[in-house]
């Protein structure tokens, strides 16, 4: 039963896990908070459904398709709105997300109503039964690609010049300016980046969550939540946090009310802050004066 | 205040033109004064929107104090709003409390979140630290009403009875209008005397460096919690002004969606801007309920206006105001 319950937590866990990670890639490389990662999640997935179930293109071609699709948004939303809006005040680039997540959900709710859609799935695998414990084929394919993001994440981040930018931009723009890199081209390309994440996310996740317009409200307060958890842009305390929540969700759920389910991100979100603001892997937070 | 209070907020300050300061209290004036002709204009749906735009003027107005005037990302705001709704109606539903009684228990609980909200804030808790667990406040409030289903009567609604105003019931649009008007015109001069006392002051000084504010003496986490205490009173009312106008609380009325139209609504107006605030709440108020029969289109035309207001006039709607005439410029309105 509890075995059950844990993997099935992590399953869950792992969605946040990699919602989470895609947006502490952005917050580390750019120092905003994307409020409208939930929406590109949202936006990737219809992307696929769309060239699937209308245009007919086999499912693998779609989701590159829509991967290229989702950076070039990331992009152009770099270019076209927070590069402009970033010498105002902070507040003005979550706006800014919040705007662009706002925008992409009245397409697909102009589109689709408040319908709620079947995903298709990528690689239908059948479940595992080891003894009492059923693994299905969603908890496989996610937590599997959630190891193979996670670990080439790591890898860039820590093992590469590439790795070595992110932290030189994160701490000083001007600093890295200097030296000669291009701070400009550099957000541009980690806006396509995370947008791009947001289309893998959605690829994976809709099966699981079915489609619909606001998908995206739901995963942005259970990733903060994990954000929160594993201390704010810490990209292990993402994965962490997620699988984490994802586990106390089932465990409160089954043991103690299952209307608790849908609370339990905002408990851990506050009772986190409260208790140890940093997180638990998290560093005390540097404030810019 | 005295003479011999040296306190900097008290620093004397003179006046740009007398002539400029009472232009500005006429206005202040003319506007509700000229609203009172709106339930002769208007037809019963229009009326009904025109309600609805008073109670987001204070909704904007009550955030405006936390977001623009303390400087503070904080997204507790639905949750104010929910708690005053809530309080009132649950007071005239459950124990027939009058309509004008229940309002100011609606600001008082309203006032309560405020403070509760503040608590977070007092504990270091800043930037995105800040607006994540506001925001999770607001959520875990919503969840509450939901849930409480004993009390609230859950996610099907809580029928909240026509209001009666000293023997004369509120069971028209025009009539909850006056009302309204009269409440709105109350509580948005109140805010703007506060706001232009010493307290505001403060507030723009936290805002502007809380360090070197405490350094001056003076008692920031005080100002803090009596800026979000505030906040949360004028949106509370707002709440109160919301369940008797729809005559009908639901939890759905204070979710996410919801969050983003008020903060929409501040940053459309102007952020730190009064007047901002109360066009803001028009403005955002009518614009979805041309859109009313395009799904989509709601959020479209948000985010469309959202943007451009960032991109092309960061002070918002007020600093186009202050463009056109000087009347409408704001003393201590600062970016």
């Amino acid at each position: 039963m509890i075995a059950q319950l844990v993997l099935s937590g992590l399953s869950q866990g792992a969605i946040y896990a990699l919602v989470a990670l895609a947006m502490t890639v952005l917050y580390r490389a750019t120092t905003v908070v994307n409020f409208g990662h939930g929406d590109m999640v949202m936006a990737g997935a219809f992307a696929v459904y769309v060239m699937v179930l209308y245009l007919g293109l086999p499912y693998i071609a779609a989701a590159f398709i829509a991967l290229a699709l989702m950076f070039a948004l990331g992009m152009a939303v770099d270019r076209g709105l927070v590069k402009p809006a970033r010498h105002g005040p902070h507040i003005a680039l979550a706006m800014m997300s919040i705007a662009v997540g706002y925008f992409l959900r009245g397409v697909a709710r102009s589109l689709w109503g408040r319908e709620v859609l079947p995903m298709p799935r990528v690689f239908d695998i059948p479940p595992i039964f080891l003894g009492d414990l059923v693994i299905t084929g969603d908890a496989i394919v996610i937590l599997g690609a959630v190891t193979v993001l996670v670990a080439a994440f790591f890898l860039v981040f820590y093992r590469t010049n590439v790795g070595k930018l992110i932290q030189a931009v994160y701490q000083t723009e001007r600093g890295a300016a200097l030296i000669g890199v291009n701070v400009a081209r550099f957000h541009a390309v980690m806006w396509g980046v995370a947008a791009a994440m947001g289309a893998i996310g959605g690829i994976l996740i809709a099966p699981v969550t079915l489609l619909y317009p606001d998908m995206g409200a739901n995963l942005l307060i259970h990733s903060f939540a994990a954000m929160t958890l594993g201390g704010f842009g810490s990209l292990g305390g993402a994965i962490v946090g997620g699988l984490l929540l994802g586990i106390s969700e089932q465990l409160l759920g089954a043991y103690v009310s299952t209307a608790l389910i849908d609370v339990t991100a905002y408990i851990v979100i506050i009772a986190v802050l409260v208790i140890r603001p940093v997180g638990l892997f998290g560093r005390q937070a540097v404030v810019k004066v | 205040m005295t003479d011999t209070d040296t306190s900097p907020l008290n620093a004397t300050r003179k006046p740009a033109s007398p002539e400029r300061g009472d232009a500005h209290r006429w206005l202040f004036y003319l506007v509700p004064v000229a609203a009172l002709a709106v339930p002769f204009l208007f037809n019963d749906y229009l009326q009904y929107v025109a309600n609805l735009m008073l109670v987001y003027v204070l909704v904007a107005v009550g955030f405006n104090i936390v977001l623009g005037n303390l400087g503070q990302l904080a997204f507790a705001n639905t949750a104010f709003f929910g708690m005053g709704a809530y309080a009132t109606g649950l007071l005239m539903a459950k124990l027939a409390v009058p309509f004008w009684i229940a309002i100011w228990a609606g600001g008082l609980a309203g006032a309560l979140a405020g403070f509760l909200a503040s608590a977070a804030a007092l504990r270091g808790i800043r930037m995105y630290y800040l607006a994540i667990m506001t925001l999770a406040f607001g959520e875990l409030m919503r969840w509450t009403y939901i849930h409480a289903e004993a009390v609230t009567e859950g996610s099907s609604g809580l029928g909240v009875p026509t209001a009666t105003v000293f023997g004369i019931p509120l069971d028209t649009e025009a009539a909850r209008f006056y009302v309204f008007l009269a409440i709105v015109t109350l509580v948005v001069k109140a805010t703007a005397n506060l706001l232009r006392s010493r307290v505001g002051r403060a507030f723009q000084a936290i805002k502007d460096n809380e360090l070197a504010t405490a350094a001056l003496g003076i008692p920031t986490s005080r100002y803090v919690i009596l800026a979000f205490v505030w906040s949360g009173a004028v949106v509370g009312i707002a709440g109160g002004m919301f369940a008797i106008a729809l005559g009908r609380v639901v939890p759905e009325s204070f979710n996410l969606l919801e969050l983003i139209m008020h903060f929409a609504m501040v940053m459309v107006g102007g952020v730190g801007s009064l007047a901002g605030s109360v066009l803001g709440g028009v403005v955002i108020t009518a614009a979805p309920e041309l859109f009313r029969s395009y799904p989509g289109m709601q959020e479209l035309f948000l985010a469309v206006l959202i943007a451009f207001v960032l991109l092309f006039m960061p002070r918002g709607l007020a600093s186009l105001l202050a463009r056109v005439s000087p009347l409408f410029r704001e003393r201590f309105y600062r970016e």
